[in-house]
């Protein structure tokens, strides 16, 4: 039997086969966020707000392309029904759902690295953070999201609907979850609510990190952590897997 | 007949599933205690009309789908309890399910073969000879989006018998929806999948595809097995051992037509349209009833004696089905 990073290296293969196929699709994925950027910082904002809306542009291109990328390709199987077969092969639900989520990081570090670069150099936003450390940072950022991928995918209802989730998941990351501004812009009760978004935390998480902040993110990185380590867990144990 | 003696591939015993109800809906009892046994070297088919049960019977078995209650064993192993080890020796192909649009033949197989354990050195070997063995070798980087459904469906067949786990192949309805010549051609691979020591339950609602394909016909409705057994033991549970199909009725002469009323009286009617009448004959070999057919040939009528098939013998069966 192989194992589980056979089967991954498999998984991550066929797709970048397929992808291969659809290259334009990518590649405009790929320039979209940072062009949108590029056109907040250059035309709408002060100065002041450059750091925020930097982050603001990350955390799009990290999490929400995985929330997206992966409740819509899970959706897609099921209509298809490959979600069947899948779940009737010798696989753990974990391996499929990274399968199917993996692919997409290497997009998103890329085209976030490309939106960090226009912020130092085109637009002159400090960024004091160790290259690593910010990497790691964008990893647990992207890990702490793909459980809400899954959950979007599996509880979203038909291809359609689950379209429909994901784009009001965006719509509130854009506007509601505390990404573009501090979280202390938001009422009182309403931050209640936004320390219980992983977005938030990850958003947290970058501006601390580029400001040196290393308290502030290493509680971050706790609560992101916790995160991670719950979705993996519900879709490890079979969450929706086997059908009841 | 194959080798049916060969030891259990699966075991499914009392297997009952009740759906949750949905919207203001009854649950319902889609498996009423189903208990089913597939050997190695043996072709199952489970015929039913649609709505019987025989998918949600099916993902049961793949370990797709909790049951309510009952057990099932594939090579020994309980799906309930250890699906990931028992997936391991079984493949599957689901009632409706499409390959990737954007991959190939080959892809799929040797991608999919290897995430279904299959050695990743070998796997390009292995991948070139499951294609040929379904004959899709022509089409092999062909992506799936230019194949027809026929084809689509021998990509599946390929993907299910790749790795080392296919002791028991499960094929939900494997060619409804495909033209008369692909159907043929899958049934061929299927044919040629039982000889290799392993077992296949296949599920269908065509009588001829059972006919053709199975050892053992399990035949189900409303959730509960009616009848198993050979194809020959199902034929003679027939109420009739023949029939007498006589046709153009609606252009018969007025002799003929009295001489099939006076046979009515000696033989039921099992089948009536307004051009085609069936009459239920008990021996269709006996002197009596093929004199009977040439009386009514002298008269110029359109009719075949035969004896009875095993679609008379569904109908009977299916006939003494409770209603619900
Ligand atoms: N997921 C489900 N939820 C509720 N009812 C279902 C579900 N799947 C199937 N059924 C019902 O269970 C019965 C058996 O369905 P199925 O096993 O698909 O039959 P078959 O494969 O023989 O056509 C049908 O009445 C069907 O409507
Ligand atoms: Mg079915």
């Amino acid at each position: 039997m192989n194992g589980v990073f056979t089967q991954l290296r498999a998984c991550m293969t066929q797709f970048f086969k397929s992808a291969q196929r659809e290259l334009g699709l990518i590649l405009a994925f790929f320039l979209l966020f940072p062009l949108g950027f590029l056109f907040f910082l250059s035309i709408l904002v002060q100065p002041s707000f450059r750091p925020q809306i930097l982050v603001g542009s990350i955390m799009m291109e990290v999490a929400l392309i995985n929330i997206n990328v992966l409740a819509q390709s899970v959706a897609q199987d099921k209509q298809s029904h490959f979600f069947d077969l899948w779940v009737s092969f010798p696989v753990s639900p974990l391996v499929y759902v990274l399968g199917n989520a993996l692919p997409w990081l290497p997009v998103s570090l890329l085209t976030a690295g490309v939106t960090l670069a226009m912020g130092i150099y085109l637009f002159g936003i400090s960024v004091a953070v160790a290259p690593l450390l910010l990497l790691v940072a964008l990893v647990l950022i992207w890990s702490s999201t793909t459980g809400i991928g899954y959950l979007v995918a599996v509880y979203g209802g038909n291809p359609r609907q689950v379209n429909m989730l994901a784009q009001f998941v965006g719509i509130v990351m854009t506007f509601f979850a505390p990404i573009y501004y501090p979280v202390t812009a938001l009422p009182l009760a309403a931050q209640y609510v936004a320390y219980a978004w992983p977005l938030t935390w990850g958003a947290i998480l970058l501006k601390a990190l580029f400001a040196s902040n290393l308290t502030q993110a290493a509680i971050a990185i706790l609560v992101l952590s916790l995160y991670t380590a719950a979705g993996y867990a519900l879709i490890a144990l079979g969450l929706r897997w086997r059908a009841k | 007949m194959r080798n049916g003696g060969g030891e259990a591939v699966l075991e499914a015993r009392d297997l009952t599933k009740v759906y949750a109800p949905r919207r203001g809906q009854p649950p319902v009892h889609a498996n009423r205690g189903i208990s089913l046994t597939v050997h190695k070297g043996e072709v199952v088919a489970v015929l039913g009309p649609n709505g019987a049960g025989k998918s949600t019977f099916l993902r049961q078995v793949a370990g797709q789908l909790l049951p309510t209650s009952g057990t099932v064993r594939v090579c020994g192993i309980d799906v309930i309890a250890s699906p990931l080890a028992a997936k391991r020796c079984m493949s599957v192909i689901p009632q409706e399910c499409s390959p990737y649009d954007s991959l190939t033949v080959e892809e799929h197989v040797r991608y999919f073969g290897i995430i279904k354990g299959m050695d990743p050195r070998t796997a390009p070997g292995e991948t070139s000879r499951l294609l040929s063995e379904v004959g899709l070798t022509e089409h092999r980087t062909k992506l799936i989006r230019e194949l027809s459904g026929g084809l689509k469906r021998r990509v599946l067949i390929a993907l299910a018998l790749a790795g080392p786990g296919n002791q028991l192949l499960l094929l939900d309805e494997p060619t409804t929806g495909l033209d008369p010549a692909s159907r043929r051609t899958v049934w061929k691979v299927i044919e040629s999948l039982a000889g290799k020591g392993r077992g296949v339950l296949l599920t269908t609602h065509y009588i001829d595809e059972a006919e053709y394909l199975a050892d053992r016909i399990v035949i189900i409705a409303q959730g509960r097995i009616l009848a198993e057994g050979s194809p020959l033991e199902i034929q003679s549970r027939s109420a009739s051992k023949g029939r007498l199909d006589i046709y153009d009725v609606d252009l018969l002469s007025a002799a003929a037509k009295a001489e099939l009323d006076s046979l009515k009286g000696v033989w039921p009617v099992s089948f009536a349209r307004e051009d085609h009448l069936r009459l239920a004959v008990p021996d269709p070999f006996s002197p009596e009833a093929v004199a009977r057919l040439q009386g009514l040939s002298g008269l110029g009528v359109k009719a075949t004696l035969a004896p009875a098939s095993l679609e008379d013998a569904y109908l009977t069966i299916a006939g003494e089905m409770p209603e619900t």
